[in-house]
C-alpha cells in the first residue's frame, strides 16, 4: 500500500511534465505579443524590443522552457508581468474563495446526487426515476452562467434570502462564509450532480440485480439497509470514479461561476491573466489546477480498497 | 396442521407478450422436521414456487395468488415489514449460485451477524461472537479467521457453507435449499449434502429442496414433489416414487438418469431421453400439459387435462392412465 502510494506520487511526475510541456506551447503558440502589449500604444518598436529582451521572450524555445521549468522545480513560478508580484504570492491571495466553492460545490452534489441516484434506481420507471432523470438532462443542457444569473436573480433579487455577489473570508465566521457560497455551488454543481446522479443510477440498477441482493432480501434486511448498505456499497468504486473525474468539470466551470458570482478567486485570476496575456499566471495557475487534478484523482484510487476489498495495491 | 401448506399457488408474470403462468395452482405441506424435494426440468417453475414462499418474487412484474399458510399464518396476506420478520428468521433459503449469492464487500461475519442483528436482536459484539459458533457448526476450519475475511477469500464449497450458516443462524423453522449444490464440485456437494443431513437433525428444521438431481433427492428427501410447467404432476414418498413412478414425465427423469459403470458392465450404454420441450408457459392448454412429449398420450390427454388422484396410499399423480404399474418396465 505505501509503495504503491510512492510509486503513483512518482508517476505525477511524468505527468506533470507533460502538462508543463503542454501549457508551455499552448502559450508560445497562441497568437498575440505580451511585450507589444506591456509597451502600450505609444511604444515604439525599440521599446517592444527591449521589453521583449528582458522578458527573455527573443530566447529560443527550448531555452527558455528549460528555464522555466527550473524556476518551477525551485517553488519558483516566475513574476506577473503587470503586477510584479510573484505568481506564487498571486495565488495565495486567491486561493481560499477557490478552494471554498468548491470543496462546498463537492460536498453539495454528493450529498444530493447519491441519493437521488439512488432513489431513482429504486424506484425505477416510475414518475419518481423520470423526474430524477429530467432534472439530470435539464442540468446538463443549461449553462452555469444561466443557471448561476437565474439563481441570483430568484433568490438573492427578488426573495433576498441570500446574497448577489461577492466573497467573505472563512475567518469572519461560517455562516458569513456559506452564505455568499450557496449560490454559486448550487450554480457549478448542477451539472456535477447531474453527473453523478446518473451514474449511480446506473451503477445501482446494475447492482440490484445481482444474487446478494436477493440473499439480502431472503434473510429479512430492510429496503434502507439493502439500498444504501449492500448495495450502494458494491455500486461505491464507479461512482467515486465520476466523482474524481468530476473535479475538471468542477475546475472548469468555477472560472465562469466566479466571474458570475464576482468572486475573488483562481478562476478570475484566470481570467484576467488571458485577457493580458500575462503568461507566467496563467502558466501557474493551469499547473496548479493540474497538480489538484492528478492528486484528486489518486486519493480516489486509494478510497477503492475502502469500498471494495478485492482491490488490493 | 402442517408446518407449511402451499394451496392452489399462482405465480404470474405479465410480460410485453402476455402472461407467464410460471407456477400454475400448485398445492402441497411440508411438516415440521420433514424434508421434501421439489423437482423437475429447468424452466418447469421450481425456484419460482421457493421464491414465492418467501414472497421474494418481484411485484410487479410477478403476482403471486392462492394461500401460503405457513404455521397457520397466510404469508400472502402479511405486511411487508411482517414479511421481513419471517424471512431469514423463521424461513431462510440458500441459493444456488454461491460464488455469487454472497455480498462481495461485506465479511463474512457481518453477513452472518446481519440476520442475528435483525431478527435476534444481538448487538455487534454478540452477533460476531455467534457467527464464529456458526462458522465452526458448518464446518469451517479457523473460524475466528474466516469470520473476519470477504467471500472473495473462500472456495465455492466454503461459500455454500457460509450460505447455510446465514440460514441456520437464527434457527428457522423451515429451510428452503434451491439447488444448493448445483454449482459445487461432485465430492463437495456430497459434503454439503452430509452437512445439510447433519444440521437438520441439531436444528431441527424442515427443508424444501428444489433440484433437478434425483441423486440429491434419493439422498436427502422423504418426499418429492414433481413438477412440470408451473404444476405438480406427482408427490409420492421416496422410495415409493423411485421404485413405481406413476406419471410418464417422472418415468422419463428417472430414465434419463446416468447409472454409475453401466456401460461398463454393458447393461445398458445409452441414456433415456425425454422429446421435445417444456411448453410454453403463456398460453393456457386445454389437455395435460405433458401430453406433447408424452409416449403414451391419446385423445383423451389432448383434451381433458387430468387431475391429481391418489393413485395408491399417499402417492398422486396427474395422468389418465398412470394406474398401470408396468409402463415403467
Amino acid at each position: 500500500m505505501f509503495a504503491y502510494v510512492v510509486r503513483r506520487i512518482l508517476a505525477t511526475i511524468p505527468v506533470m511534465a507533460v502538462v508543463a510541456l503542454f501549457v508551455f506551447s499552448l502559450l508560445y503558440i497562441a497568437p498575440g505579443d505580451p511585450a507589444a502589449v506591456i509597451a502600450g500604444d505609444q511604444a515604439t518598436p525599440e521599446d517592444v524590443e527591449r521589453i521583449r529582451a528582458s522578458l527573455g521572450l527573443d530566447r529560443p524555445y527550448l531555452v527558455r522552457f528549460g528555464a522555466w521549468v527550473w524556476d518551477i522545480m525551485r517553488g519558483d513560478l516566475g513574476v506577473s508581468i503587470f503586477t510584479n508580484l510573484p505568481v506564487s504570492t498571486m495565488i495565495q491571495q486567491r486561493i481560499e474563495p477557490t478552494l471554498s466553492l468548491m470543496v462546498v460545490t463537492l460536498l453539495l452534489a454528493v450529498s444530493v446526487a447519491v441519493p437521488l441516484g439512488v432513489l431513482a434506481a429504486w424506484k425505477v420507471g416510475t414518475w419518481v426515476d423520470n423526474a430524477v432523470m429530467s432534472f439530470a438532462v435539464l442540468a446538463f443542457s443549461v449553462p452555469v452562467f444561466v443557471v448561476g444569473y437565474l439563481l441570483a436573480y430568484i433568490f438573492a433579487l427578488e426573495l433576498d434570502w441570500l446574497p448577489v455577489q461577492g466573497y467573505t473570508a472563512f475567518s469572519q465566521g461560517f455562516w458569513p462564509w456559506l452564505e455568499n457560497l450557496i449560490l454559486p455551488a448550487i450554480a457549478l454543481g448542477s451539472v456535477y450532480i447531474a453527473l453523478i446522479a446518473r451514474i449511480t443510477r446506473a451503477t445501482m440498477l446494475e447492482v440490484l440485480q445481482q444474487d446478494y441482493i436477493r440473499t439480502a432480501r431472503a434473510k429479512g434486511a430492510g429496503q434502507r439497509s439493502i439500498l444504501f448498505l449492500h448495495a450502494l456499497k458494491n455500486a461505491a468504486v464507479p461512482i467515486v470514479t465520476v466523482i474524481g473525474i468530476g473535479i475538471a468539470l468542477l475546475i472548469g466551470g468555477a472560472v465562469v461561476t466566479e466571474s458570475v458570482f464576482a468572486i475573488p478567486g483562481l478562476g478570475r485570476l484566470t481570467v484576467d491573466a488571458i485577457l493580458r496575456r500575462d503568461y507566467p499566471v496563467i502558466q501557474g495557475v493551469v499547473l496548479l489546477f493540474s497538480f489538484v487534478y492528478v492528486l484528486v484523482n489518486l486519493a480516489i484510487d486509494l478510497l477503492y480498497t475502502l469500498f471494495d476489498p478485492r482491490i488490493r495495491y | 396442521m402442517a408446518l407449511l401448506e402451499v394451496e392452489n399457488l399462482q405465480t404470474h408474470f405479465r410480460g410485453a407478450d402476455g402472461v407467464n403462468r410460471a407456477v400454475d395452482g400448485v398445492s402441497f405441506e411440508v411438516n415440521s422436521g420433514e424434508t421434501v424435494a421439489i423437482v423437475g426440468e429447468s424452466g418447469c417453475g421450481k425456484s419460482v414456487t421457493a421464491m414465492s414462499i418467501l414472497r421474494l418474487i418481484p411485484e410487479p412484474p410477478g403476482k403471486i395468488a392462492g394461500s401460503i399458510r405457513f404455521n397457520g399464518k397466510d404469508l400472502l396476506k402479511l405486511s411487508d415489514r411482517e414479511m421481513r420478520d419471517i424471512r431469514g428468521n423463521e424461513i431462510s433459503m440458500i441459493f444456488q449460485e454461491p460464488m455469487t449469492s454472497l455480498n462481495p464487500v461485506l465479511t463474512v461475519g457481518r453477513q452472518i451477524g446481519e440476520t442475528l442483528r435483525l431478527h435476534q436482536g444481538m448487538n455487534k459484539q454478540q452477533a460476531e461472537a455467534r457467527a464464529v459458533e456458526m462458522l465452526k457448526l458448518v464446518g469451517i476450519p479457523e473460524p475466528e479467521r474466516r469470520v473476519k475475511e470477504y467471500p472473495h477469500q473462500l472456495s465455492g464449497g466454503m461459500r455454500q457453507r457460509v450460505m447455510i450458516a446465514i440460514a441456520l443462524a437464527c434457527n428457522p423453522k423451515l429451510l428452503i435449499a434451491d439447488e444448493p449444490t448445483t454449482a459445487l464440485d461432485v465430492t463437495i456437494q456430497a459434503q454439503i449434502l452430509d452437512l445439510m443431513r447433519d444440521l437438520k437433525r441439531t436444528v431441527g428444521a424442515a427443508i424444501v429442496i428444489i433440484t433437478h438431481d434425483l441423486g440429491v433427492v434419493a439422498e436427502v428427501a422423504e418426499r418429492v414433489i414433481v413438477m412440470y410447467a408451473g404444476r405438480k404432476v406427482e408427490e409420492a414418498e421416496v422410495g415409493r416414487l423411485f421404485r413405481n413412478p406413476r406419471h410418464p414425465y417422472t418415468q422419463g427423469l428417472l430414465g434419463s438418469m446416468p447409472k454409475l459403470g453401466s456401460s461398463l458392465t454393458g447393461e445398458e450404454t445409452r441414456l433415456q431421453e425425454i422429446p421435445g420441450l417444456v411448453p410454453s408457459l403463456k398460453k393456457k392448454l386445454d389437455g395435460c400439459v405433458f401430453a406433447s412429449r408424452c409416449a403414451y398420450a391419446t385423445d383423451l390427454c389432448l383434451k381433458v387435462a387430468p387431475g391429481l388422484e391418489e393413485k395408491a396410499e399417499g402417492h398422486i399423480a396427474a395422468c389418465h392412465y398412470a394406474l398401470k404399474e408396468s409402463v415403467a418396465a
